[in-house]
């Protein structure tokens, strides 16, 4: 039986370390993380199943969903904008669904530690599950997505290359890609809610400032000193380098170019390591900030 | 160390209070995030020791805001504490809540799978367990409805039912018996006598001396963050009878 004196111990006073036994120590965060893997693929299903549940299309909407926005813009540029490339809805869908993929798995990842409190308070888990499974669903999404891409390039005549082989590679880049910026972000909404705001704001930007809806080769040779910044801002872009990867076997039917592919990777596997390593840092602290 | 041993040294979990809640980017910016520096640490757990050897029960009583929950989330490994250290060796059942990690849109089934998941498992070993699980919950059919269309006992016998099958050698519950009917309870009662038995390490938060007195020889007594008692359960009990007739407890929030 221990009475505790401890009421009267001075705070001021650091106690003693004593050497303590060796328990269970926990595993690096990627061995846990590793582990959980199970988990995050019934996390991607559940999200699936969860959005999908009591409407009607189901799945289907998945599909719909980039056609639909396609649609929209392709209309913008071709009816309001003469300056539309043959092809438009094709060469436009090549670079919507990547953009959409990276985008929305921002989006809603971005928020994932946050929408999942109930779990981070009470059982121990890695907490990078949850933004690895929200690019997880839509990585399934992108893949899907594909299906309506090749329905609208056999209509229109596109000729389907071998080059289209590369699609799994560029899925890869993009989702290390994707993974690495999502935690990241995951991890900054959290200390502060509007982390979220921003990024939906800076999206939007993003989206002209990147080669989505136009090409790098359209670019003319402005002399003005804010094309010339614009340009350097697209040769930092790393979506200069990622949209290129699924762009070029789509419309272009040809692989894209070793450079293209380095940068990406650089960025992809740089954007993966720095957004884990920044996650789990602070991962310990998420709980007070909940 | 052996699987099942517990060793809390000098374990200390302190909360950051804000004086002005900062959570915007604005505020912080604006403050020259000052916040960070004069925050004020709250010890919701301060300067506690215990150790659990391996099969010991031991019940954690209380007030509300005593730092039980917040003793169980750091030997759970899910808070990690500010000072000193907690060690623990072995599989922790993870589980602080029972049913915690349900998705109440998805069926009893799939919530099995689910929360096995949760806890690390594969899903070949869920399947194994699975008819066990079901049995013991006395679910029949309704595991495949919606668990948003479950009663708060059907609710909690789930969540025991997976609890109590994923082989522990350290079992951390807060407040199981609060729910289910009074058969139910018993059957959970008994199963964890069969834990004990096994020499599985038992750590519970409990408001009721009669269930502590069943299932744990030993008991706890933290008072605002400190340990102030740790011995049998009886005499923890009153103690903690006497330190709630005490003078008013501490940090009293005004508005």
């Amino acid at each position: 039986m221990i009475e505790a004196a401890q009421e009267t111990r001075p705070d001021a006073v650091a106690p003693q370390a004593q050497p303590l036994p060796q328990g269970t120590r926990r595993p690096p965060r990627i061995v846990e993380v590793w582990r959980f893997r199970q988990l995050i693929a019934l996390l991607v299903v559940r999200e699936l199943k969860v959005r999908y549940k009591r409407s009607v299309l189901g799945l289907l909407w998945t599909m719909l969903n980039p056609l639909l926005l396609m649609v929209v813009y392709a209309v913008v540029f071709t009816t309001i904008l003469p300056a539309a490339q043959p092809n438009f809805a094709v060469f436009l869908l090549a670079g919507l669904l990547p953009w959409l993929y990276f985008s929305t798995a921002l989006m809603q990842g971005l928020m994932s530690v946050l929408v999942n409190q109930e779990l981070v308070r009470k059982i121990r888990l890695p907490h990078a599950v949850f933004p690895l499974s929200v690019v997880g669903s839509n990585l399934v999404n992108f893949t899907l997505s594909l299906v309506p891409l090749f329905a609208m390039m056999a209509a229109l005549r596109q000729p389907f290359t071998p080059a289209l082989l590369f699609l799994p590679a560029a899925a890869v880049i993009l989702t290390l890609f994707c993974a690495g910026v999502t935690l990241l972000f995951a991890t900054a909404t959290v200390f502060f809610r509007d982390v979220r705001h921003l990024t939906e704001v800076l999206l939007q930007m993003l989206l002209y400032l990147s080669p989505v809806l136009y090409d790098l080769k359209q670019l003319g040779a402005h002399q003005s000193w804010w094309f010339q910044l614009f340009r350097l801002e697209l040769r930092v872009n790393p979506l200069s380098y990622l949209i290129p990867l699924v762009r070029d076997p789509v419309y272009y039917g040809r692989l894209p170019s070793v450079p293209t592919v380095a940068v990406a990777l650089l960025w992809a596997s740089g954007g993966l390591l720095v957004g884990f390593a920044v996650f789990t840092r602070l991962e310990p602290r998420h709980i007070h900030h909940l | 160390m052996r699987d099942g041993q517990i060793i809390l040294q000098d374990v200390g979990v302190g909360y950051r209070i804000y004086r002005e809640k900062v959570s915007t980017l604005k505020e912080a910016v604006a403050n020259r995030f000052r916040h960070l520096r004069t925050a004020e640490k709250f010890w919701a757990l301060r300067h506690v020791s215990l150790q659990i050897p391996p099969g010991d029960a031991i019940a954690l009583v209380g007030h509300n805001g005593s730092g039980k929950s917040t003793l169980l989330k750091t030997i759970a490994g899910v808070l990690e504490p500010s000072e000193g250290a907690a060690v623990t060796q072995g599989r922790i059942s993870p589980m602080i809540e029972l049913g915690a990690g349900f998705d109440p849109e998805l069926s009893g089934r799939d919530n099995v799978y689910l929360n096995g998941a949760l806890l690390g498992f594969s899903h070949k070993q869920m399947a194994a367990k699975f008819q066990r699980i079901v049995d013991f919950s006395e679910l029949g059919d309704f595991i495949d409805l919606p668990v948003k269309n479950y009663s708060s006992g059907m609710y909690a016998r789930l969540g025991f039912a997976i609890a109590q099958d994923v082989e522990p050698d350290i079992l951390i519950v807060d407040e199981v018996l609060a729910v289910g009917d009074e058969r139910f309870q018993e059957k959970c009662k008994r199963r964890i006598q069969d834990f004990r038995a096994a020499g599985i390490t038992f750590v519970f938060v409990s408001h009721s001396l009669s269930v502590a007195r069943e299932l744990c020889p030993r008991a706890a007594v933290l008072h605002h963050g400190r340990l102030a008692f740790d011995g049998p359960t009886d005499a923890a009990w009153e103690r903690y009878r006497e330190l709630e007739r005490g003078p008013a407890p501490g940090p009293v929030f005004q508005a």
